[in-house]
């Protein structure tokens, strides 16, 4: 008789469990949120352990590459300063020309600096420190301080909030190649690679074009760096190319990103 | 058992922790969920006789479903009857003097 009761009651213990964490889910947000709020020191102090660390085993695994990859880095600053140079007279120039028409320049956005103080496992998503308390709502778009497209928030809590990264197959926004005319949709595909797709096949493609967010469908304002056309696929039978992106945004990189408030 | 459904709580709590904020930086996502093989491993080395596994596995997903973007439950429920299938076949089917 003992064994059986003892069988009872932990089946019962167990639905009762498994009824309160169910019914849970009608206070999702506000049972996220407070384990959240009392987490995030404790996060933030493993996230930055975590990047320390992997970081150092990173080193030692690249040191092989660290000459090329020094040479190659050197190389790109300098035409990268070459280019700016003769950007310099461009602008020059659009803000005389912008003056003589009378058009009103167009304003910096307002950004919020946040950091990053968690991320889920293989949902391509990542938890920052601010939340509805700090002003923060649904959609608002994430970039890095280069100006590189990371996501959107989709959760917002009252002191953190979830961002959804572009390479989340749940993410989908319009995109154009820069200086080819061309547009298309970005879709996720895993961590590594995105699908640009819909782009037509009467404009030229190459590998090494870079891809900017557009403002056609309203996700994200237009002009963020998304990433690289890493293969460009064409077929008889389908009138659009099948691109893979690679994307410019590396996590193990960034701690802190900027949230564009008035978007 | 409630002692040690309370370390369980607490062990479970960190490890969740760990792998969404330390962990993460070094790309486990898809390789290895630490969870899991907590969950396996107590389950196993346990003994068929004490069911706290069973609470283990339930504790186990219910965190990893809080820090992440899951419905709650989800991944306790897969975890819990993860737990119970490892009691079930240890008792029936597998016998070993240190179990």
């Amino acid at each position: 008789m003992k064994p059986l009761v003892k069988k009872n009651k932990i089946f019962v213990v167990i639905v009762v469990g498994i009824l309160l964490v169910l019914s849970l889910n009608f206070f999702q947000k506000e049972a996220k949120g407070f384990f959240y709020t009392f987490s995030s020191p404790i996060q933030t102090t493993f996230w930055a352990l975590g990047d320390r660390v992997s970081g150092f085993f990173e080193t030692i695994g690249n040191l092989s590459n660290l000459k090329t990859a020094n040479d190659k880095s050197q190389k790109i600053i300098q035409e990268l300063l070459a280019e700016k140079a003769s950007f310099a007279e461009l602008k020059k120039e659009n803000e005389t020309l912008r003056e003589a028409l009378q058009v009103g320049l167009q304003k910096d956005f307002q950004l919020a600096f946040v950091e990053i103080i968690g991320k889920d496992i293989g949902q391509e998503s990542i938890l920052i420190n601010q939340g509805a308390g700090d002003g923060l709502s649904k959609g608002m778009p994430v970039i890095t301080h280069q100006k590189v497209l990371l996501g959107r928030i989709a959760e917002v809590f009252e002191n953190s909030s979830r961002v959804i990264l572009i390479s989340s197959k749940e993410s989908s926004f319009d995109a154009t190649v820069l200086d080819r005319d061309a547009s298309g949709v970005v879709k996720g595909k895993d961590s590594r690679l995105l699908d640009f797709s819909l782009v037509a096949q009467d404009k030229e493609i190459k590998e090494g074009d870079l891809v900017v967010s557009a403002s056609l469908g309203g996700v994200y304002p237009k002009g963020l760096l998304v990433g690289s056309i890493q293969e460009v696929k064409q077929s008889d039978t389908d009138p659009f190319y099948q691109i893979t992106v690679s994307p410019f945004f590396d996590l193990k990189k960034t701690n802190s990103v900027l949230i564009i408030l008035d978007f | 058992m409630l002692r040690k459904i309370i370390i369980y709580t607490l062990f479970f709590y960190l490890l969740a922790l760990l792998q969404t904020s330390s962990l993460a930086g070094f790309n486990l996502s898809g390789l290895i969920n630490l969870t899991s093989v907590a969950v396996v491993l107590i389950n196993i080395f346990e003994g068929t006789k004490d069911y706290s596994g069973v609470y283990a596995g339930f504790i186990g997903g219910f965190f990893l479903d809080i820090f992440s973007a899951n419905l709650i439950g989800q991944n306790a429920l897969i975890f819990l009857a993860l737990a119970l299938f490892i009691k079930i076949v240890l008792r029936k089917y597998v016998w070993a003097p240190a179990i």
